[in-house]
């Protein structure tokens, strides 16, 4: 299993996206980046070995995440990160605005509207 | 311009509110009452008791300010403030450290409650652009 650069080139172009552009906001380095365009195979051999035993190829037990789990990974990663530069802060306070910035502005804004107004005990 | 809570929130600070604070200069501009015409909505002018208000369904969700505490004048916060894109077209919005700024003048019960909100919002904006 090796990247093609050219479908991910492809898969930029789409997105209206430059190769650079995606590596910024993917936070990864060229140098990383083609360090890995270079390999045959960007699995660990253990993976491979694995597969091997089985007679199968790895796609057959490899489940990729959700989006969604990424994104949430993605910030908790970065809520720890301000949390250690800024101690002070709220660790909830800073986790909901990083969820709030991941989304369009309209959507926060409506999200809180939506709780100021919808508060209807029963 | 929007200001108050919901513009805190369009720039990502967790908050809740009833309305969206619109802050004109002057609240006699034509533009004012050709939107409200065209959003079914109409201006109740100001009593002793009450402040200006918009009436009818669509408008009723913006409430009218006319002065913000401890802040400088529209025209000179206008040129500081922040162009967002709400469905087709771009409104201005105060900062977010503007906002604070008015509500640690004004700090009544509410404005002291949502401050650490406000506050932590800010630098977390602030961080997060740096990364």
């Amino acid at each position: 299993m090796y990247i093609s650069s050219k479908k991910l080139k492809n898969i930029c172009k789409h997105k209206g996206l430059k190769l650079g552009e995606l590596l910024e906001k993917a936070d990864v380095s060229k140098t990383a980046f083609y360090a890995l365009v270079r390999k045959e195979d960007i699995l660990p051999r253990s993976i491979r070995s694995i597969a091997s035993a089985l007679g199968e190829s790895p796609s057959v037990f490899l489940e990729e995440e959700s989006p969604e789990e990424r994104k949430i990974k993605r910030l908790i990663k970065r809520m720890n990160a301000i949390v250690r530069r800024k101690p002070n802060l709220d660790r909830d306070n800073v986790w909901h605005t990083l969820l709030l910035l991941s989304e369009r502005p309209v959507v926060r804004l409506r999200r809180g509207l939506t709780r100021g107004r919808k508060i209807d005990f029963h | 311009m929007i200001v108050g809570l919901s513009a805190a929130a369009l720039q990502g600070a967790p908050v809740v509110t009833q309305d969206v604070d619109l802050w004109f200069e002057d609240i006699a501009d034509a533009g004012i009452a050709k939107a409200l015409k065209k959003m079914g909505g109409s201006y109740i002018p100001p009593t002793m008791l009450n402040p200006p208000l918009f009436a009818g369904g669509d408008v009723e969700l913006f409430d009218i300010v006319l002065t913000m505490h401890g802040l400088d004048s529209f025209s000179v916060e206008l040129k500081d403030s922040i162009e967002i894109k709400l469905g087709s077209c771009k409104v201005h919005v105060l900062p977010l450290e503007r906002i604070i700024k008015s509500k640690e003048t004004l700090l009544r019960p509410k404005d002291k409650l949502v401050l650490p909100v406000l506050k932590d919002a800010l630098e977390t904006i602030r961080a997060n652009r740096k990364k």
